[in-house]
Formats: C-alpha cells, structure tokens, sequence
C-alpha cells in the first residue's frame, strides 16, 4: 500500500478540538501539512488561494460552528471552480446526534462522508485506507 | 359602574333606527354599545373596534339577513361571538346558522332586556375563554419551538465538550510526555468548565422562565459589590480596567435575581469579547436611578457586533462570532429577564470599537 503524504484542513470553531484534531492527524504519519482553522471563512479563503495544482487534500470540517456552519462552508466549497476542487476530500464532524443534520451530509456531492466526533486513531485510520 | 374600559363591548345592527335606539337606551350602562343602522356600516365599527366582542344583528334587514351579514365576517372577525336577533318564524334558516356555526345563540322579537343580558353575558364568557385559549396555544407553540431548539442544542452544546474530553483522554493515553499531559489536563478544564457554563445558563433560563419573581428593595451599591467580587478576578486575569459608578438617590424596586442573570451575562460578555491586541482594555458599568427608573449601561472597548448579526443576538443558540466560547444563551436570557421587569434593551456597537448595552427597568 503507498503511503502518499496528504495535506490536512481542520475547520472547527472548537480550539480543543482542532488540536485534537491535528494531533491525531499526526499520529497517523501521514500528514505532509496541517492547517486548522476555527472560523469557516478562513478556511474557504485558504482554499480558494491554494496554489494549484495542490496534492491530495482532506478537509474536517465541524458542522455547528457560528458565522459560516458546515453546511454553509460546503456550499460555498461548491461553488469554486473545477481545479481548486479537484484532489480535495471533504469529510463532516460533529457532536451532533441529529438524524437531519446526518441525512443532510449524504445529499452533498462533494462530502465523502459524516464522521462522529471526536476524531480518534481508529477513525482517521478508516478515511486514510481510501487515500 | 364599570369604568369604560372594563365594559364589555358590544355591537348592535338593525335597520330600524327606532330598535337600534331603544337597545342602547337599555344597555348603555351595562356595556358599551356601538350600533350600525345596516351591514356595511357595522364592518366599519368592527374595524374601528377591533376589541368589541359580541355582535347581535337583527336577521330581516333590507340588503342581507342577519345570518349572511355572520356568515361574511367571520372570515374577517372570527374572535366576536355572534347572536342573532329574529322576528320571523324562519326558524328552519336559523336552525342552520346555528348548525354551520355562524351563530352562538338567537334571541326572538320582540326581546326581554333579561334575555339579552343573560345572552350577552355567556356570549362574553364563551370570549374570553376562545382567546385565552388563543393565547396558551401561541404560548404552547413558542415552548414547542423552543424545545426543539433546545434539544438540537442539547446534543452539541453538552456533548461537544464530554466529546473533547473523551479526545484528549484518548490522546493522553498515548503520550508519555508529561508537559504534554500537563497542558491536555488544562485542556479538559477548559472544556470542562464551558459545560458547567452551559449548564448554569440553563438553570438561569428555567429559574427566568418558571421561577416567580420576588420583588423587593434592590440597593445597587450591594449589587454592584458583589459583581466586582467576581469580576475583579477577571479584570485582572484578563488585564481589563474595571470602572463602576453607581448613583442611586431613591429606592428602586425589583427581582434580585432576574437583575443579577442580567448584569452577570452582559458583564461577562463584556470581559470576554475583548480585542486581542487592546493594550487599554475597558469594561464601564453605570448604574443611575432616578424617577422610578433605573439606567444601566455596560459598555466595553472591545471586539463589537457585525452590523448584520446585531438584530439576532437576542436569539436563542445565536453566536456572531467564533472568536470566544459563548453558549448563544446569555442574551437571551437577559431579554427574557427583562420581559418579567418590564425593562428593555438597546444595543450599540462597532465592529474593533466596542459595544455598549444599555439597560431601563421601571422599578416595581
């Protein structure tokens, strides 16, 4: 199996749980950069300007967040243009145990799927066997 | 005799100006009695008085009988209990109106002033019960909302934090640095104290929503106090100059600790959402109390509201910013406080300037 280095968005309005986040992210060893963000307007800045063509990108995005949610970050990541989007993988997190916000994940394109936080070795490991 | 305003207010139509003169020489001291000689003008009174409760209309009228003048407005007026006055043996057409609902009760021609009394009292009656129950739907449906949002934020604002910890412990276990265990256990601190916060709100949101309010003598200078005791901490902590001025030369009034869950939330606002960079940080709380009404302003230098939140900070889980850890609780239990003291709150802000909430309570 290769082991291909990635680079890594964390957006979470948490501080804790970015670095949880990018600790675990760490640990993986696959990690070529890790960027958190705790306001989604940031982070979609950050995506917009990355230069291209860029690796292989995971973003976490946390869902509940104040000012821009996670629904509204992945509505807008939509909106960009082909070449930013491409090698870019988005993955939703969050506390919530709300069968809406989960059945909401599924109807976007762009997200890969809905992950419980908080993130742990073992469900970093899952995302990671598919990259 | 009633005042005015106690009355109940009636309406009476009939196209014979002798009966409509008749009726309110009868009853104008039981009630307030508004008349219109035929339907159109008794829309018009109907829309003037927009509080007049029972309608009695002659049934044979020129233009249209009693029951079709019900039948229209009920679209338009259905709060007003509707009786229908009728000479004619047409009982078959009455029997109906009564039936669909158009009508609570008719009353025969010529009329006894008892019938019409007893008439209008259930009429009145059967009003007041219809808009209570009005009202405790509207107030069932607002609790239903709110419990739905409640319980959407329960799941984040509650776990969210026992979620962190359950992180970090995992992550703990795997390190063998102890700085680094160190700085994790300060971590699940911080995570575990914004739950506590959390939790404290909600005792606060129920204690303003069901508790009763206890009026008593409020000495701000007291009140003031024991703030600073708490917020000194802060203020040093934080590096935030503290500034309090009370001036209150009258008794005041109030619910102690409807007061206090309005201080503490705006005071712990104001220390919190301080700008990072700010080398003279500010927090001013002003008390002044004069003519039954007591002022307070808390205003801070610090990071201030967007222009396009600052219309939603009052509702409930609303957060404008992600620079702090807020609950999206506190201003809205300062406005449900308020609503029990009959105060009110106006908020002014710039964006890096500061924000300044300034707070009016009569006192009680």
């Amino acid at each position: 199996m290769s082991q291909e280095k990635l680079n890594f968005i964390v957006v979470d309005d948490s501080k804790l749980d970015c670095f949880i986040a990018e600790k675990i992210i760490q640990n993986s060893g696959r990690a070529e950069k890790i960027n958190t963000f705790q306001q989604a307007t940031d982070a979609l800045e950050h995506v917009k300007n990355l230069p291209l063509p860029h690796g292989k990108t995971i973003i976490f995005v946390d869902i509940q967040m104040p000012v821009m949610n996670g629904f509204e970050f992945v509505e807008s990541f939509e909106t960009l243009p082909d070449e930013t989007r491409e090698a870019i993988s988005i993955y939703m997190l969050s506390s919530s145990i709300n069968e809406n916000d989960i059945a909401r994940v599924r109807g976007y394109a762009s997200v890969k799927q809905f992950l419980n936080k908080p993130l742990t070795n073992n469900s970093i490991a899952m995302v990671l066997e598919q990259f | 005799m009633l005042e005015q305003k106690d009355k109940i207010k009636v309406l009476y139509i009939d196209d014979e100006p002798n009966n409509l003169i008749s009726f309110k020489a009868s009853f104008r001291f039981d009630y307030t009695v508004y008349v219109a000689n035929n339907t159109d003008e008794a829309v018009v009174q109907l829309r003037q008085h927009p509080d007049i409760s029972v309608i009695l209309s002659d049934q044979k009228m020129p233009d249209k009988t009693g029951v079709e003048f019900f039948e229209e407005i009920r679209k338009e007026f259905p709060n007003p209990v509707r009786i229908l006055i009728t000479g004619y043996a047409d009982i078959e057409s009455v029997i109906n109106a009564i039936n669909r609902g158009h009508v609570y009760r008719y009353i025969k021609k010529p009329w006894l002033e008892e019938d019409i009394k007893s008439s209008i009292e259930q009429a009145y009656k059967f009003y007041i019960t219809t808009a209570m129950l009005a009202v405790k739907n509207d107030e069932l449906q607002k609790a239903y909302n709110e419990l739905d949002k409640f319980a959407y934020s329960a799941t984040h604002d509650m776990r969210g934090p026992i979620l962190s910890v359950l992180g970090i412990i995992d992550l703990a276990k795997n390190t063998d640095d102890i700085n680094e265990t160190r700085a994790m256990l300060d971590m699940m601190e911080n995570a575990m104290q914004k739950l506590d916060n959390y939790i404290q709100n909600l005792h606060d949101y129920y204690s303003i929503r069901r508790g009763e309010v206890a009026i008593a003598e409020i000495n701000f200078e007291d009140t003031v106090k024991d703030l600073s005791d708490i917020y000194e901490v802060s203020s040093k902590m934080s590096n935030v100059r503290f500034v309090k001025t009370v001036d209150q030369q009258e008794t005041f009034r109030s619910d102690d600790v409807s007061l206090k869950i309005i201080l503490n939330n705006l005071l712990s606002n104001a220390f919190k959402y301080q700008r990072k960079g700010n080398t003279d940080r500010l927090v001013e709380l002003k008390v002044e109390v004069s003519k039954g009404m007591a002022v307070i302003t808390v205003s801070d230098n610090g990071i201030g509201i967007p222009e396009n939140s600052i219309n939603q900070i009052f509702n409930m889980f609303y957060r404008a910013t992600s620079e702090e850890v807020g609950s999206g609780f506190g201003l809205y239990n300062v406005k449900d406080a308020l609503g029990k003291l009959g105060g009110k709150i106006d908020v002014s802000s710039k964006q890096n300037e500061g924000t300044t909430f300034v707070v009016t309570i009569p006192s009680k």
